[in-house]
């Protein structure tokens, strides 16, 4: 799949189909990758495909000039069909190199089922629904289950929904729905106040560094409602009351551009359980208008569109 | 300190000019009673309702929110409620997940006929925030409430 990848990238550069390609390389750290772009056809050998290409690459598409080779998973290539059926970037544009993604390996799960340091595993290897914890060369075999994202667990379409080339086929799903839902489980069993007492906890650790903000493909206007002045809708000043609010107001904002890829989350350097609230966000508007974010490229955006008989059971 | 006994709901209520603001209107010329507790914003369409009003709104110490607009199908832009209704419905369910009262956030289709239906609304929403109190959501500790909501 990676060498079919790199042939694939190497022949758009040199045919000049697109300025620039966007995939992944390996990172600094052990077993992480980084995003890579680059319009250098020498720099192609470096790109990857393994489970832990874990950024949603999409973000970038809003801010590179010109056409663009971009490797997608699913969740990605959804988040790509959304900004298409928001007019921010033209499908002619893009070509869509898609991998259909088993999930992707969570080192944070790895690390607490190792009980060792990333630093020190010698190898995570993956064969369909097991994982290979190779530590001070002894194999550990675990369900896989055990060690995907959350997101990815939760996940209903592994494979690319829009793509121009796909890169293999897609493998069987390892799902775990119940284990992906967690944690909005847990706040739905609570009464209304300790919920709130439960994000009024969270938010007093968020230092408002927009981290979930610029890593989400969904988040594209060019000027937040944070960050403006007149009327200044919330303080820059990281209190709970205001950071509340900002989120509660993103997650509205890409309601039904979210895909759930989970990277707020991720990008978080505080550790607050974001998905719990863009999942949350993604169910309802499946529920209330059985909408899910960047299935089709011809479909108008949800805030746009409305059905003459829905949701009237919630107005008076 | 104000006593409790003494405690009246700070409603907002965000009205659509066309209808509910007429129907506001109707209410009072009519000589019909409804609860002093709404502090009216008149807005050109429900669609104008951004759910960060709402939120802003309950920030600043509202004890509830009221948006009012056209029934559907009488949009004086032809398609304005309807989308104020998709936004109206993800911000309630999404406030409700978050720990918000559902009876907070409320939402009524009111022509500017029905003067009646107006009073009716006020009356059962002033009545609903009586029963679950004070808005203390953005309240540090020790504060009455999170707010500078006067009048």
């Amino acid at each position: 799949m990676e060498q079919r990848l790199r042939d694939e990238a190497k022949t758009l550069l040199e045919q000049g189909k697109v300025d620039y390609i966007i995939g992944f390389e390996p990172g600094s750290l052990k077993f992480t990758t980084t995003p890579l772009i680059t319009k250098d056809k020498d720099d192609i050998d470096r790109l990857v495909i393994n489970p832990f290409i874990v950024n949603n690459l999409s973000v970038f598409l809003t801010e590179i000039e010109g056409r663009v080779g971009i490797v997608a998973k699913g969740c990605d290539s959804r988040s790509i069909v959304s900004l298409i059926q928001d007019n921010k970037v033209a499908r002619e544009d893009i070509v869509i190199l898609g991998v259909p993604c088993p999930g992707i390996i969570d080192l944070g799960k790895v690390e607490r089922l190792a009980g060792k340091d990333r630093d020190e595993l010698d190898d995570i290897t993956r064969d369909g629904d097991k994982v290979m914890v190779t530590v001070d060369g002894k194999k550990n075999e675990s369900p896989v289950t055990e060690v995907l994202y959350d997101n990815c667990l939760g996940c209903e379409f592994p494979a690319p929904q829009e793509y121009d080339v796909l890169l293999g086929e897609p493998g069987p799903l390892a799902a775990d729905k119940a284990a992906s839902r967690q944690g909005i489980e847990a706040l739905e069993g609570m009464p209304p106040e300790q919920r709130w007492e439960f994000w009024k906890e969270e938010f007093s650790r968020c230092i408002r560094c927009y981290a979930c903000r610029n890593v989400c493909p969904a988040c594209f206007c060019q000027r937040c409602f944070v960050e403006e002045s007149e009327p200044q809708w919330i303080l820059p000043v990281p209190r709970w009351q205001d950071n509340l609010i900002f989120q509660v107001i993103r997650n509205i904002h890409v309601a039904g551009r979210c895909t759930d890829c989970g990277e707020c989350e991720r990008a978080c350097p505080v550790n607050i359980p974001l998905r719990s609230l863009t999942k949350e966000m993604y169910d309802i508007v499946g529920d209330l208008f059985h909408f899910k974010a960047g299935m089709d490229k011809d479909a108008p955006p949800l805030m746009t569109h409305y059905e003459y008989e829905e949701a009237e059971d919630l107005i008076r | 300190m104000r006593q409790e006994s003494e405690w009246e709901p700070k409603l907002v209520g965000f009205l659509c000019k066309w209808c509910s603001y007429a129907g506001a209107d109707l209410a009072g010329t009519s000589r019909k009673k409804y609860p002093a507790n709404i502090r009216i914003i008149k807005l050109p369409c429900s669609g104008r309702v951004d759910p960060l009003f709402i939120t802003k709104a309950l920030h600043l110490g509202f004890d509830g929110v009221l948006v009012s607009g056209c029934h559907p199908g009488e949009c004086h832009y032809q398609t304005g409620n309807y989308r104020a209704r998709r936004r109206i419905a993800i911000t309630k369910k999404f406030l409700e997940y978050v720990g918000v009262d559902p009876q907070r956030v409320q939402a009524s289709w009111v022509s500017a006929s029905e003067a009646g239906k107006f009073g009716e609304v006020v009356t059962e929403v002033t009545k609903g925030l009586k029963e679950i109190g004070p808005n203390r959501l953005f309240a540090e500790e020790g504060q009455e409430h999170g707010t500078k909501a006067t009048g």
